[in-house]
């Protein structure tokens, strides 16, 4: 071992050198310089736009202009033109509704607890991630607002003095929901904001054009990097990261909450919360990567930050949490059909199974617990067609979880003679594709025009970022400032 | 809308004329010409003299000014006009009542109508009549809604073309004065129990002493009048004495439903099915399931022409067993016919207690089954003693009499095979002859020639609903017909259509006259007692509308009478004089007591052994039933909005008629049945093509349990080619999406199957049709319990109350569990919240229904929806589940444990039983129950909690409450609420035009018609969309109480309303009084009495709901000798019951049975 590990360099100082499985996987590939990293993210920025971005962008967003064309048709006639009915009041809106708040997940998840526990692999992917749940969240919340009656009313859910004294029912989970939700997208806007702002300096000073000069100035608000600057920004980043971490538990659970707290058996579980914010990592964390796969392969020098090991360990947290909703999975089913006792708990779970909608149940479990489990297998986790048809497998799993909770158990509750069917119509499909026209469209504006990825966070996780950081064999203060140490190569 | 004008209703013809103008004294041609104008004198018109420029000048001045000042795009102007002078009576926003009556063939219905401004909004029964005591059924309900139909034919006609009032009268003097002695003049008429009518009808026979009078109803009982006549006499009929009735066998007679007794009868026989009491016991013979049928302790299933096979078992041992001589004459004169033999025992047992309860037993027959099957049981009745007893005799209503529809016919030219055949050889030789002569041809009809000139329909729909063979609507082309009715239907006009149903010719009678809804116009009537009773109008006719009444005066005096003196002068020979006292108290009343409310009858076996000889059993196979229709009668409300979204009340299905068949024929007939892992599936909606008597019909299918094998049901009155937007309207004019099978009809028309001879029930060929499954617009997709009977339909034995009175409280369900917990003192199920606290020490208002008392009738339905302004939506909506009544009457189909099967094997057809998933019972034989489910106004209820805006709330007299304009349409009170009785507007169902049944935008017109919105009761918001509604209590009648209790408080504290002051709307109509209202805080409120009982049981209390709705449990009253009696207790439970609760359960009973157990 010993032989392995001990080199002696030409000039005769020996080195002490990991075996190479052990060695710390380099967080940027090919060991790229400081320059590199910026020259490379801000030129996307830069560049004249490329053909395939134009492609994909006059692809989905007509897709995305199904959202409001729908929404207006919908205001105008009335909820009638979605497919609800007795005893569905809800359908495909709540689902659609907790499918993009779950997705809303990851990026705050990946910016906050990831930051507060020091996972410094999270650099390269958290400004996409987050990007990404604020564009979740804006697909999210069009429907709580739209799927109300009365649209023009909607304003009643918020505390607004008025000359009634009428407030708010604080009993109702669907209040909290808003409180819930709004509070998570007001801080998740100014955590990834804060987090902007030294890139958009960057982008301001490097910007040749005087509109981009005055845009990401404005943007930038005057960040000239001090010092004091620095101390100030990575104050405000580590309070708004403490803020966020107890809101990406406590949304999901909230909105796990408008269930959970309801009486109709299906709902009414309390395993919901922690359920639901697993399912929310376990979808989000997929998204990330439908995303992100693309977007390497569209920008190859995203590759060396991008790296095969962060599709990694992203697989195995999708392997983590998809086990746990299969816990979750498994646990409701053994305490509503067996455990509880209760005759109308146990037909609704059995109904699940069985009943109208069982398919819907048996894709949730294929997509969501078996699939993933194939990450178990380093080799797939590094097979990034796999890893995507698998992160596929789970969006499409983690949308039947919800419509498997909101639609069966309103399909088959209490009475018979009120049991019911329900069927899209196609007002509610065309505006769920177009949520997906939506949040693609945004996200490729986001690639086009803000730094992808956190240029200023990758440089802090180079190993020369680390003061105490000394390249093999080179003490001068020239290889710090060239930072390209000779033996570190990875490979 | 017409123009309404109030007046003050006509002095008395003794008393001084008082008139508004001089013009109006003298009816001076200028006061004419003044009413006939459009525009006012000196209204600027078109001056002729303007040329084409000096238009052309104006018109562009006019559009420039118009463009300047936007006022084209302004938004519509609408003015409330309030009263000019205020009407002497009429205190704003207070209704008045009126008492009047709804004609009805059976007898009038007593009514009460509300009317605001002047318009009625609500009808309800008399309750100061001995017949219906407040209670009214579906139909007088919706009748309303008729009052102001925009369909309602608004014009005389002319041939087709549009005419008036002036120029009908005066081609009607005219035709009357040619009509000299009566030779050439018919009048065919629907049957009026009306004395004013019968008086004026003699008058006009004395006049036009030649004319021929006919009297037609579809779904009459001439049947019941023959064999009336052959046992009793020609001038008596029989009325059941329900209540007295301790044994009552049913012979398809459906006296809850459809027939005989109606009102009267579902009273005195529910009265009796109170299990605290001595209950009845219902024995039931019929083909179908009707709501007779599913009050019945023990039925069986036979087709309806074996129905004469098991009488005539029944009377053979009745007669047997009474030595009845009598009975036993008729039986031997009565063709044999076997009935089948496995229901030998059934009838064997059936006898043993009818004869054992003789003279408190009571024998009925279906009024369409052939009179000797009904001579048959009349002789029963003889021989249990029930005459004078269970049934006793009255006077006819005087049954119409004349000639028969078929003589006129003939009159009017049908002729037979061979007529035809000798007439058109004629004319074609005839023909030869002119071709040879180069003379023109005579054309050859297709029926012979009228004899007569002028033909009267005064009411009904022959043109449509006449037996099949007579072809009565050609017949009619020959003949002057004045056609007096209230659409212009298939009657008024037939219509001819290419192979696309597009309309090529359509062919009007001579003269329609607009008729007056009852509601319009004077006039009085016959209760089915017997008794005298008034029909005031509450509005002026809105369409200008005639009554019969007045038509026949006419043709009498040659003027025209508002109606009232001519009831007056029949109200002078009723009532042996007339004083205003006596009148005033006639009209404030309603009615005046029958003379005679029983007449002595005597059975006469020699004639009804006559009768029975004529018996002829109808041949073996499929037959076809044609039904008489819980919603549409025989076909005159299927124009009516409410009826035709009430679901019916055994099929639950809407906006159609179907083919009801049992599980196994479908299976029989190889459609819709599919058995999977011993699971019956239903699959409505698949076609059959039914032949009988020359006739096809493809219609689909619906499959109900306890339909007899080999018979076929279908309700009459629907398909209706032209009538209305609702009923059915010619060409391409309602879009219901296609719904319908074909373009603008609603269901499929049986009355082409239907001959006089076999106008009840017929055999047919029948088989499979290959179209593509028919969408039925079906409110309950679900009919079995699946396990949930112990919580949700609690019912046991009479037997099994008299051991156990609080039987339902040991039921195992999931409220049992709760108790036993709550024993144990674990906190299950219970708020996390303290609800707040009720304010109101004075008032708690809470509801029971009985279960062993409702028939599932669904008038509380209609009831509901016409006090509370509830919209329809449309088959298409229904379809979606979007249907908005308040109140829903949940059907299910159950069994008794005896009928479980335990043999798994078995290839009987099975389904879930709803005591366990396990056991397979056989569907077949299901029985029905029903449960009314409005708003269970929780105590703790689970949709306020989740309401987000606090739109629905508690009050402090206990009603959970809706405030519409906070509601923001969040749904998840509907979802939360385990009852799922809540409704959403998904569309503005009241904006919505009546021919447009769905979706309005903002860019489309929006409104409804101008006379549906008279129709509201102002008293009840109208629901805009998107807002949640539901069952409110009726506040708005519980406001009133409250503000009158104020109001005569003054300054004392006493403000508690009045014991039950009043009642809700579906307690108001509930013919069996299942529904109880009151005041929980009121110690000697009925509500009080009834929440007191054992039965009483709430639904889903184990959620901590605490429900102010209760259900009392239902009891039958099972003979425990009968084949099908329950063999033992049904003993109601899940699958997962541990054994301790089984333990706790049974030491419950045992505690209870004193150890018997």
């Amino acid at each position: 071992m010993a032989s392995a590990a001990h080199n002696t360099s030409e000039d005769g100082i020996v080195v002490l050198h990991c075996p190479p499985e052990l060695a710390k996987i380099p967080l940027v590939n090919h060991n790229r310089s400081l320059n590199w990293i910026t020259e490379n993210v801000a030129s996307i920025c830069e560049e004249k736009t490329r053909r395939y971005w134009w492609i994909a962008f006059f692809l989905f967003s007509p897709i995305a202009l199904f959202v409001p064309t729908l929404l207006a048709y919908q205001v105008g006639n009335g909820v009638g033109v979605w497919g609800e009915n007795q005893p569905f009041g809800w359908a495909w809106d709540i689902t659609n509704f907790v499918f993009w708040i779950g997705i809303g997940h990851a990026g705050t998840l990946i910016s906050a607890i990831l930051f507060l526990t020091r996972q410094k692999w999270r650099t390269s992917i958290n400004r996409a991630a987050e990007a990404m749940t604020l564009f979740a969240v804006m697909c999210a919340g069009l429907y709580p607002g739209f799927h109300v009656g009365r649209f023009w009313k909607a304003w009643y859910l918020f505390p607004i003095p008025n000359w009634n004294a009428l407030w708010q029912n604080y009993r109702s989970p669907l209040l909290w929901d808003v409180f819930a939700v709004s509070t998570y997208f007001t801080v998740s806007v100014l955590f990834w904001y804060v987090g902007l702002i030294p890139d958009l300096a960057t982008l301001r000073d490097r910007a040749k054009s005087k509109i981009k000069q005055f845009a990401y100035g404005i943007g930038a608000l005057g960040w000239r990097g001090g010092n004091r600057h620095w101390q100030h920004y990575e104050m405000a980043y580590l309070i708004l990261a403490g803020l966020s971490t107890p809101l990406v538990l406590s949304v999901h659970s909230i909105v796990s909450f408008d269930f959970a707290t309801s009486i109709v058996p299906g709902w009414h579980t309390t395993i919901f919360p922690p359920y639901f914010v697993a399912g929310a990592i376990f979808g989000g964390f997929a998204m990330v990567l439908t995303l992100m796969l693309p977007a390497r392969l569209f920008y190859p020098q995203l590759d060396d930050m991008i790296t095969r090991n962060h599709v990694d360990k992203m697989a195995k947290i999708i392997l983590l949490t998809g086990t746990i909703v299969g816990y979750a999975y498994l646990m409701e089913l053994f305490v509503g059909l067996v455990y509880s006792g209760n005759f109308y708990e146990s037909n609704a779970f059995l109904n699940r199974a069985t009943g109208w909608y069982h398919w819907h149940y048996y894709a949730m479990m294929f997509c969501n617990v078996i699939s993933p489990q194939i990450f178990w297998f380093k080799r797939m986790r590094h097979n990034y067609i796999v890893v995507f048809i698998i992160c596929q497998f789970v969006n499409a799993g983690m949308w039947f979880e919800r419509f498997v909770i909101i639609g069966t158990t309103l399909a088959q509750d209490f009475l018979p003679s009120s049991w019911g069917h329900y069927t899209p119509s196609w007002v509610e499909v065309f505006t769920f594709i177009g949520t997906f026209g939506m949040f693609i469209s945004l996200f490729l504006l986001f690639m086009r025009f803000l730094p992808m990825i956190t240029i200023f966070e990758v440089k802090a996780v180079k190993p020369e970022a680390d003061p105490h950081f000394h390249p093999d064999g080179d003490h001068s203060h020239d290889s710090h400032a060239t930072a390209t140490p000779k033996g570190a190569a990875a490979h | 809308m017409s123009k309404r004008v109030f007046e003050h209703p006509q002095e008395e013809v003794n008393g001084p004329q008082y008139w508004r103008s001089f013009g109006q004294l003298a009816q001076t041609p200028e006061f004419k010409e003044w009413q006939a104008r459009e525009f006012q004198t000196g209204a600027s018109e078109l001056n002729p003299e303007v040329g084409r420029r000096g238009f052309m000048k104006y018109m562009a001045a006019s559009a420039a000014l118009a463009g300047l000042s936007l006022s084209a795009c302004r938004r519509e102007e609408k003015t409330l006009v309030p009263f000019a002078q205020s009407v002497e009576w009429s205190v704003p926003g207070k209704p008045i009542f009126y008492a009047t009556s709804r004609p009805h063939r059976r007898g009038a219905i007593p009514l009460v109508a509300t009317t605001h401004d002047g318009r009625p909004t609500k009808v309800d029964g008399n309750p100061g009549h001995p017949t219906n005591k407040g209670a009214t059924d579906t139909q007088s309900q919706a009748s309303l809604l008729d009052v102001y139909d925009p369909d309602r034919s608004r014009r005389f006609q002319l041939a087709g073309k549009e005419s008036s009032e002036a120029e009908f009268t005066k081609w009607l003097a005219g035709a009357l004065e040619k009509a000299g002695d009566g030779q050439g003049v018919a009048f065919l008429t629907e049957h009026f129990t009306s004395p004013t009518y019968a008086r004026l009808k003699k008058a006009v026979a004395a006049k036009l002493p030649k004319a021929m009078w006919v009297t037609y109803e579809p779904l009459g009982g001439s049947e019941a009048s023959d064999a009336h006549a052959a046992a009793f006499g020609a001038d008596f009929r029989t009325v059941p004495q329900l209540d007295k009735a301790d044994v009552i066998l049913s012979l398809d007679c459906d006296f809850v439903g459809f027939d005989e007794g109606r009102l009267e009868g579902i009273r005195a026989f529910s009265a009796r099915r109170k299990p605290e009491q001595k209950m009845n016991r219902l024995y039931v013979v019929e083909n179908r399931y009707t709501t007779t049928g599913g009050m019945a302790d023990h039925r069986l299933r036979s087709q309806a022409g074996k129905i004469g096979a098991v009488a005539r078992a029944f009377a053979e041992k009745i007669a047997a067993a009474t030595g009845d001589a009598g009975l036993q004459s008729v039986v031997d004169s009565f063709p044999k016919v076997s009935s089948p033999e496995k229901s030998a025992k059934w009838i064997d047992e059936a006898t043993k207690d009818l004869v054992a309860q003789k003279g408190k037993a009571l024998v009925l027959v279906g009024y369409r089954q052939p009179a000797a099957v009904q001579a048959l049981g009349h002789a029963m009745n003889a021989a249990l003693g029930a005459i004078g007893e269970t049934v006793i005799g009255r006077k006819t209503h005087g049954h119409g009499g004349g000639n028969s529809l078929k003589e006129l016919a003939v009159a009017l030219g049908l002729e037979n095979a061979e007529q035809k055949k000798a007439r058109v050889e004629k004319l074609t030789a005839e023909n030869a002859v002119r071709k040879s002569k180069h003379e023109p041809e005579l054309p050859i009809a297709a029926h012979g020639d009228s004899s007569i000139k002028t033909l009267f329909i005064l009411g009904g729909n022959p043109a449509y609903n006449a037996p099949a063979e007579l072809k009565f609507g050609e017949l009619l082309a020959g003949t002057d017909v004045v056609r007096h009715g209230s659409y212009e239907d298939e009657t008024t006009y037939s219509v001819e259509t290419d192979k696309d149903g597009k309309v090529t010719k359509r062919i009007f009678v001579k003269w329609h006259v607009p008729a007056a809804h009852y509601l319009e116009a004077w006039g009085d009537g016959t209760a089915s007692d017997g008794s005298h009773v008034s029909q005031q109008p509450m509005i002026l006719p809105l369409f200008g509308g005639w009554s019969e009444i007045q038509l026949l005066d006419f043709i009498l005096t040659g003027k025209k009478s508002e109606g009232l003196e001519l009831v007056q002068e029949t109200f002078k020979e009723v009532a042996r004089g007339i004083d205003a006292v006596s009148w005033a108290k006639f009209l404030h009343d309603g009615f005046l007591p029958a003379a005679a409310p029983r007449e002595p009858i005597a059975f006469n076996p020699v004639t009804a052994k006559e009768i029975a000889a004529k018996y002829v059993a109808p041949a073996e196979g499929m037959e076809v039933v044609f039904a008489p229709c819980a919603k549409v009668d025989d076909g005159r409300f299927s124009n009516n909005a409410w009826i035709q979204e009430l679901p019916d009340p055994i099929t639950k299905i809407t906006w159609d008629n179907a083919a009801i068949i049992s599980p196994a024929t479908a299976q029989k007939l190889g459609l819709g049945a599919k058995k999977e892992d011993g699971l019956f599936d239903f699959e409505n909606g698949a076609w059959l093509a039914i032949e009988a008597n020359g006739a096809q019909l493809e219609i689909p299918v619906a499959i109900i349990p306890g339909t007899a094998d080999d018979s076929i049901t279908i309700a009459v009155g629907y398909g209706r080619t032209h009538e209305g937007r609702v009923g059915g309207r010619e060409g391409n004019y309602m879009s219901h999406g296609g719904l319908f099978a074909v373009k603008g009809q609603v269901g499929f028309n049986v009355y082409p199957l239907r001959t006089a001879a076999n106008h009840y029930f017929a055999t047919a060929s029948v088989k499979k049709s290959n179209r593509a499954a028919y969408q039925l617009a079906v409110t309950q997709e679900h009919g079995a319990l699946e396990g949930r009977g112990p919580d949700v339909l609690r019912q046991g034995t009479k037997e099994l109350f008299d051991r156990v009175p609080d039987f339902a409280k040991f039921v195992e369900g999931m409220d049992e569990y709760a108790e036993e917990r709550d024993k144990q003192k674990y906190p299950v199920s219970r708020s996390a919240y303290t609800h707040p606290t009720l304010n109101d020490a004075n008032h708690q208002w809470g509801m029971a229904i009985d279960l062993s008392m409702c028939t599932g009738c669904s008038a509380c339905m209609i009831a509901c929806q016409s006090e509370n302004n509830i919209p329809v939506v449309g088959k298409e909506q229904v379809i979606e589940g979007r249907e908005l009544h308040w109140i829903r009457m949940d059907r299910y189909f159950t069994s008794y444990q005896s009928e479980v099967r335990d043999d798994e094997n078995s290839d009987k057809l099975t389904t879930d039983d709803f005591n366990s998933r396990e056991k397979r019972i056989d569907i077949n034989e299901a029985r029905m129950v029903m449960q009314p489910m409005p708003c269970q106004h929780c105590e703790n209820a689970p949709c306020e909690t989740v309401c987000p805006v606090n739109a629905t709330v508690h009050s402090d007299d206990g009603i959970n409450v809706m405030a519409y304009n906070r509601c923001i349409g969040t749904r998840y009170c509907a979802n939360n609420c385990p009852f799922k009785v809540r409704r959403f507007n998904f569309f503005d169902f009241n904006e919505r035009q009546k021919d447009k049944y769905f979706r309005q935008n903002l860019i489309n017109e929006k409104g409804m018609a101008e006379t549906l919105k008279l129709s509201k009761n102002p008293n009840v918001t109208v629901r805009m969309r998107g807002v949640m509604e539901k069952c409110t209590f009726c506040v708005q009648r519980v406001q009133e109480a409250k503000i009158a209790a104020k109001v005569k408080a003054k300054d004392s504290s006493n403000v508690k309303v009045p014991t039950d002051a009043f009642k809700v709307a579906c307690q108001q109509v509930c013919p069996s009084e299942a529904i109880v209202f009151g005041n929980l805080n009121d110690p000697d409120s009925a509500i009080v009495k009834v929440k007191k009982s054992e039965r009483d049981y709430r639904v889903f209390d184990y959620l901590g709901i605490k429900p102010r709705v209760s259900y009392l449990a239902r009891v039958t009253n099972p003979n425990p000798n009968m084949p099908d009696a329950p063999k033992h207790v049904p003993t109601q439970g899940n699958d997962n019951n541990d054994g301790q609760r089984e333990k706790w359960k049974k030491q419950q009973l045992a505690n209870a049975e004193g150890g018997k157990h």
